[in-house]
């Protein structure tokens, strides 16, 4: 047989499908009315079906070519998103929210203050555990924790007044990321790759580095579909690991590899003649294309070693600790993976706990100096590196940049403890890139860091707000789901107008 | 009692008259006026924020989308408006963002609703509309159309349907595509090559007759409850691992999945069927409950400390349980009402929390299910716990002793009266999550448990932290949260617990344990906590006051070295504890039952804002009042929903039923939006022909044989339709008029799920264990507590079954079939979403299973063909597409087998989308 050149084409021909239709000699008509996916028989943009009493704006989405690029529901700088995820809480405190009264008071017990929080009785005020300093042009105060992040903050735009519903990882995991403190609700990157599709076909839309340790507590749900098909779901490798079943199998040359494909679109050719245009079947072929391109372009994404020295250097590849330099090498990924046009990378920085108290993630009960300080060291060099290149290779000015958490610390210490117990009444996250101000701080804490004081920022307006950089309405990006019409946002939040350029 | 009345008329008259005369309250010059200019504004007749209306009396009664009255007549208290104006809470204080109106205005409306809020002309409207919408109706058996060839109904239904569109049936599909077809339908199976050759054969000599019997025989397959099983496990998106944080394995709770596959299989009337998920406790079918706990949950010990946050938890635990019944029953979007009136559906705030009374006795966790007398575990079970007793007297020669029962321990000794008994530990930790004392007059009743009034003694200051205080040893719960306390550092003393009951009591048994819940509820932990308990010195108070050893554990080694025998009998007591939980009756994770709490009405979601009391109900649109009040135990609150629910005037329940069944036939439900039959959810395409199912589901009419609610004969009835049996191939004139056959021009050609793939490999092969039932099988590590489960091994020998039975674990991805749609089992899933992506071809063509298994399908064809490579390429087709190749196919299977091998056929071959699709 001399045809496999002839398939492969066929295949890579039925990727553009409106001319695959047409020289099939499907009426267009029908094809309208094949099953949209999401549609489920509801007509699009009836106005019935909304809560919030705004009109839906579900993406028409081409079931078997789910990752076509799709346009916003208005212009936005931000065309794509990374997330730097530190699962744990990272102490507000201690980092970016500078609190002067909390060294008058230390050692002391203000009234006011609970007698209980999540794990149990509360001590005195703690001062921050490492000192604050004036930093950029800004003269913003930062904490020593963080020196290479602090020498960017004129770039950085801090939200000062995040609080959350609950006070327990898993569950505010799941609030950020999903929107939800319950299980299995579509994650915040499963919902832009939903209304967006990709850039580039031959990587997945979106990606999930996950931490050389493993996964965060709330696992898949946080880069999970949750209800929305699974084609939006998160694909997980990292600098070190490549996504599942990539390779082809060890017992495998690459000849044989490929006849195996052309066979299998020979079958699929011949099949597809009972079935004329059938687009389910169609679609699938040319998943298989899609597939065989994927594998060519991961490993040519993941692979760092046209890498400059300096490149490694700044990112903090070598001298460091070993979990520094896995973690620099999945910043160096998440860098290449926006620079190919991957919609979403969701980048985390810790993982559960299984490894032990305070040292797998921010979580930092005991002993915060030492605990938060390890992980600091892991995150702040190559994230800072990682921001800077961005903004270095001009991809600031079209990539949306979120820093964020699931809570804060208390600024007392755990009775009889070393360690700040979870605080969800205020935290810090920041953004920076496409769309938002720089050099800028929104909303505040109150005098201890204990509660939001000024512009509270629930979760639900932070994530209104990120959806808004992306040039998404958070009220109309929905997906209907047992008798509702699911948003991110549920039926809340408001968009930040403050920090937005 | 005819004082209390009057005293109480005297007081009410009082304080009206009192009200009366201070200030004659009127409408139009007091209480208008303010409604006018601060809240009409928004809540009148051009806007309705949060739907509300306050420019009428019935409205203010109806109250807005929260579902809280505005007024109560005579209630200020009880009235919103009351606490809306008053600024109680921060969130909801009107008017938004403004001072609070004047202090007299307040007491002005204060005053008028005291006094019975009398709105001149409004006083009548009473009345509570009733929703017009389809769903509501009750059920009438419409008359079938006539037609042409004396069709069945459901098909007579679907032509006259057609027939308005100038469509009608495809021709009859091939006997290959049929039997594929009705076997993956039905059983989850694609059918093997000796039944496929079968039925084509017997197709020759009668079409019908050859199918009618290929259907009987699915239907009485015992893999068509398999089937079945799955697709119900998925719409209450059953798991077997909690969810959240440490996303634990609950404990032999595929007892439930056994239970729902028996239920298929023996045709358990669907109303039985629920009725038993719901109240099988009460009937000896303990086993179907593990239906309400289906959902997942966060265990305590991931919650926290504050109190409020413990409250949530189990409102939103509770919330699990109503949107499973909801969705999987009514086919209602209950959780909708949880913080405010269901926006669209007749299901008010207060609907929803009579809802939550109903299952106020349900719990997140394990326990013992109530089999029938006669249950051959229960049997056994009785014919162990009667050898045990026995050797219980020989042992009680001896002294004290101590049965290991895994999750606690049972120590016996002789009967002895006291008032104060004292555990010493001869250990500087210990973890004690409950301690329970017997007496032998009844051995049931627990004398320990702080409820009967005992009370507690220890040293404080070896107490770990607050949370583990002492009090943890009788409060009756078992698990994380324990007693823990320690020797101080630099001295001796070790911890120690006194007991002292109200009364002397006889005391004869103990039991204790750290953390109970470890051994029953979950399993395949790392450092599984079976049943630990620190050494101790077991002791009573005397009349003298002075502490007598009753047992301890040192003693028990030095009695068995003393005495051979005891050490024996011992061993053979450790046995057949082993034996009875092998054995007899398997604690398993279907739910455990709690003294109902007390239920309100919780304003906003919130349990910090409760508001009126309810009691378990029903939907109140259709009469769901079940006469019920706080009283009532949990099951006969589970019984009475039970009971409401499977009336046949429930318009809602066959209905559901019926359009679910008709989706996995079909492919598409006749309501395609399978758990929402509300006014978000689409119209019925055919809504007579759902009526005529419903009204056939509760009584067959086209079988004298068939039983009220059975489910086979409505699947029967479906498959054995023309509709059914058509062929799947498009036609252009058809596909312009209804592109997705939506109204049945032809069977529509769908995916199959990830377990069918699966499965048909293995069948394949000849690698699958069709075992049915059981334990399921291990994909999984033994992980930490607080780790993330790792798939181990996807792929080898111990993986052979139907996949049904693979471990299912929420949000946990299998490393395969997770790409294919596979249910994460977080939110109720009405149906399966069906992508297309390049990472299923991925896991597709080059997973180790895939890989390994084409290599086993090549073995097998090779081996049934002795070595003739043509007959193989043959054989393949047939095993996995059901049908030999065509000339070409042969042709180029033949090249790539001559080039390399059988294998990469095979591997083309579950790739093809021939595999992938029901034809």
């Amino acid at each position: 047989m001399n045809n496999s050149e002839k398939i492969s084409l066929h295949g890579r021909s039925l990727l553009n499908r409106r001319g695959f239709l047409s020289t099939a000699g499907l009426s267009t008509a029908g094809l309208a009315l094949t099953s949209m996916l999401s549609a489920d028989g509801l007509l699009a943009n009836d106005k019935s079906h909304t809560v919030s009493g705004q009109t839906p704006l579900r993406p028409v989405i081409d079931p078997n070519q789910p990752y076509l690029p799709r346009p916003s529901h208005f212009d936005s700088k931000a065309k794509r998103v990374l997330v730097v995820y530190l699962p744990g809480a990272v102490s507000h405190i201690d980092t970016f929210d500078y609190k002067p009264e909390l060294a008058k008071l230390h050692g002391k017990k203000p009234p006011g203050l609970p007698a209980v929080t999540f794990e149990g009785p509360s001590g005195n005020i703690a001062k921050p555990f490492w000192d604050f300093k004036p930093r950029g042009e800004t003269g913003k105060m930062v904490s020593d924790l963080l020196p290479n992040l602090a020498n960017q903050v004129d770039d950085f735009c801090f939200i000062h007044s995040m609080t959350t519903d609950t006070s327990a990882h898993p569950q505010g995991e799941n609030f950020m990321n999903t929107g939800f403190t319950m299980e299995g609700f579509p994650s915040f990157g499963s919902w832009v790759t939903y209304a967006l599709g990709t850039e580039n076909q031959e990587l997945p839309a979106f990606v999930a580095i996950n931490d050389p340790r493993g996964l965060a507590r709330s696992g898949k749900n946080n880069f999970g579909n949750g209800f929305l098909p699974a084609a939006f779901q998160g694909t997980d490798f990292s600098a070190k690991n490549p996504p599942n079943n990539l390779h082809r199998p060890g017992s495998l040359t690459k000849d044989f590899d490929r006849k195996t494909v052309d066979l299998l679109q020979r079958l699929n050719a011949r099949h597809l003649q009972q079935y004329p245009g059938d687009a389910n079947l169609a679609g699938r072929i040319a998943s298989y294309e899609l597939a065989g391109k994927m594998q060519m372009s991961v490993p040519d994404v993941m692979d760092l070693s046209g890498e400059t020295a300096a490149t490694l250097k700044a990112y903090g590849v070598e001298g460091g600790s070993e979990l520094r330099g896995h973690y620099a090498r999945n910043c160096i990924l998440a860098r290449r993976l926006l620079e190919k046009g991957v919609r979403v990378v969701q980048l985390f920085n810790g993982s559960d706990p299984a490894g032990g108290n305070g040292i797998t993630n921010w979580d930092s009960h005991s002993d915060i100096k030492k605990t938060h300080a390890m992980q600091a060291e892991i995150m702040d060099q190559p994230t800072a590196a990682l921001i800077a290149d961005l903004k270095q290779r001009g991809m600031l000015e079209d990539t949306l940049v979120v820093w964020a958490t699931e809570f804060g610390r208390m600024p007392f210490l755990q009775a009889n403890g070393t360690g700040r117990d979870h605080n969800p009444g205020a935290f810090t996250c920041f953004l920076t890139g496409a769309g938002v101000k720089r050099g800028f701080s929104y909303g505040e804490s109150d005098e201890f860091g204990f509660k939001a004081a000024k512009d509270k920022t629930t979760v639900y307006d932070f994530n209104a707000t990120l959806l808004h950089l992306m040039g998404l309405d958070h009220q109309r990006l929905t997906f209907y789901h047992n008798g509702l019409e699911r948003r991110l946002t549920n039926v809340h939040g408001s968009v930040v107008k403050d920090i937005l350029v | 009692m005819k004082q209390m009345h009057l005293v109480a008329t005297l007081i009410c008259v009082t304080s009206m008259t009192s009200a009366a005369v201070a200030q004659e309250i009127d409408f139009a010059t007091d209480i208008a006026p303010i409604f006018e200019s601060s809240c009409l504004h928004c809540h009148g007749e051009d806007e309705q924020e949060a739907g509300l209306r306050l420019d009428s009396r019935v409205n203010m009664l109806r109250g807005g989308d929260s579902g809280l009255a505005t007024i109560v007549p005579g209630k200020p208290k009880k009235s919103y408006l009351m606490d809306v104006v008053n600024h109680v809470d921060e969130e909801m204080a009107m008017p938004p963002d403004e001072d609070k109106i004047a202090q007299e205005e307040i007491a002005l409306l204060e005053k008028w609703i005291a006094a019975g809020a009398n709105w001149p002309g409004q006083m009548e409207e009473v009345a509570r509309e009733k929703s017009d919408h389809w769903s509501f109706q009750p059920v009438t058996r419409p008359a079938a159309p006539e037609t042409k060839s004396n069709d069945s109904p459901i098909d007579a239904f679907l032509l006259n349907k057609l027939s308005e569109r100038g469509l009608a049936f495809s021709k009859r599909a091939k006997p290959r595509a049929l039997i594929r077809r009705a076997s993956i339908v039905l059983t989850g199976l694609a059918p093997s090559p000796e039944e496929v050759q079968d039925f084509v054969a017997a197709s020759e000599e009668d079409g019908a007759g050859a199918y009618a019997s290929l259907v009987e025989r699915l239907l009485e397959s015992p893999h068509f409850g398999e089937r079945w099983a799955q697709h119900w496990l998925d719409v209450i998106r059953w798991a077997e691992t909690n969810g959240s944080e440490s996303n634990m394995y609950r404990k032999n709770a595929w007892i439930y999945r056994d239970y729902v596959t028996r239920a298929f299989n023996n045709d358990k009337p669907y109303d039985r069927f629920l009725f038993e998920q719901l109240a099988g406790d009460t009937i000896g079918q303990g086993e179907a409950t593990g239906y309400m706990v289906a959902g997942p949950h966060v265990p305590i010990a991931t919650v926290g400390q504050e109190p409020t946050a413990r409250r949530q938890a189990r409102a939103d635990r509770l919330d699990e349980v109503l949107q499973t019944v909801g969705a999987s029953a009514m086919g209602m979007t209950i959780g909708c009402a949880r913080c405010h009136n269901h926006k669209f559906d007749p299901i008010s705030i207060k609907d929803y929390y009579a809802m939550t009374a109903v299952f106020e006795d349900i719990e997140y966790g394990s326990r013992f299910p109530e089999l029938a007398d006669d249950h051959p575990q229960e049997v056994r079970g009785a014919e162990i716990r009667a050898e045990i007793a026995k050797l219980r007297e020989q042992l009680a020669e001896y002294g004290p002793w101590e049965e290991h029962w895994s999750a606690y321990r049972d120590v016996y000794f002789a009967p002895v009266t006291t008032k104060e008994v004292r555990i010493q530990f001869l250990q500087k930790s210990c973890f004690v999550d409950e301690l329970e004392l017997f007496g032998p007059q009844n051995p049931e009743v627990n004398f320990a448990l702080a409820s009967s009034g005992t009370t507690l003694d220890t040293d404080e200051e070896m107490i770990y932290n607050k949370n583990k205080g002492v009090s943890r040893v009788n409060d009756g719960n078992f698990g994380t949260e324990s007693f823990a306390a320690k020797t101080q550092e630099g001295e001796d003393r070790k911890p120690w617990v006194v007991l002292t009951f109200t009364q002397p009591r006889e005391i004869n048994r103990m039991t204790i344990s750290s953390n109970r819940e470890d051994f029953f509820d979950t399993e395949y932990l790392e450092k599984l906590n079976t049943g630990h308990v620190a050494n101790y010195k077991l002791e009573v108070k005397d009349s003298d006051g002075k502490w007598q050893q009753v047992a301890a554990t040192p003693q028990y080694n030095n009695l068995n070295k003393k005495n051979k025998g005891r050490a024996k009998v011992m061993a053979k007591v450790q046995t057949l504890i082993t034996q009875l939980y092998d054995e007899g009756p398997k604690i398993g994770f279907v739910g455990r039952f709690v003294e109902p709490a007390k239920s309100f009405v919780l304003g906003r979601g919130s349990p910090e804002n409760p508001r009126d009391e309810v009691f378990a109900a029903g939907l109140e649109e259709l009469s769901g009042d079940l006469g019920l009040d706080a009283t009532a135990s949990g099951d006969e609150r589970r019984v009475a929903f039970a009971n409401w629910l499977i009336d046949k005037q429930n318009p809602l329940t066959a209905r559901v039923a019926v359009n679910r069944i008709w989706h996995h036939v079909f492919g598409k439900g006749i309501v395609t939006t399978t758990s929402d039959f509300g006014k978000a959810g689409a119209p019925p395409t055919h809504p007579e022909l759902l009526d005529w199912l419903a009204a056939e589901l509760m009584e067959p009419s086209t079988s004298s044989q068939s039983a009220n609610w059975s489910m086979k004969h409505l699947i029967r009835s479906m498959v054995m339709s023309k509709a059914f049996q058509q062929s799947s191939h498009p036609q252009e004139k058809a596909l312009a008029v209804d592109g997705d056959a939506a109204l049945l021009w032809r069977y529509p050609p769908k995916r199959v799920d990830a377990e069918v793939i699966r499965d048909s490999i293995l069948q394949a092969s000849d690698c699958l264990d069709d075992t049915i039932g059981g334990k399921g099988y291990r994909i999984h590590n033994v992980k930490k507590r607080y780790a993330q489960w790792e798939v181990v091994d996807n792929h080898s020998s111990d993986t052979w079954r139907r996949m049904l039975y693979q471990e299912r674990f929420r949000r946990v991805d299998d490393g395969i079939f997770t790409a294919f749609d596979f249910p994460d089992c977080g939110q109720v899933k009405a149906k399966r979403p069906v992508s297309t992506t390049p990472l299923q071809a991925l896991n597709l063509m080059n997973s180790d299973f895939v890989v390994n298994q084409s290599q086993r399908i090549a073995q097998r064809a090779l081996k049934d063909t002795e070595g003739d490579k043509a007959l193989a390429v043959d054989r393949c087709f047939e095993l996995l597409l059901g049908r030999p190749p065509e000339k070409q196919e042969r042709e180029d299977c033949l090249a790539m087998v001559k080039e390399k091998d059988l294998s990469l056929v095979c591997r083309a071959l579950v790739n093809s989308n021939e595999f992938a699709f029901v034809p």
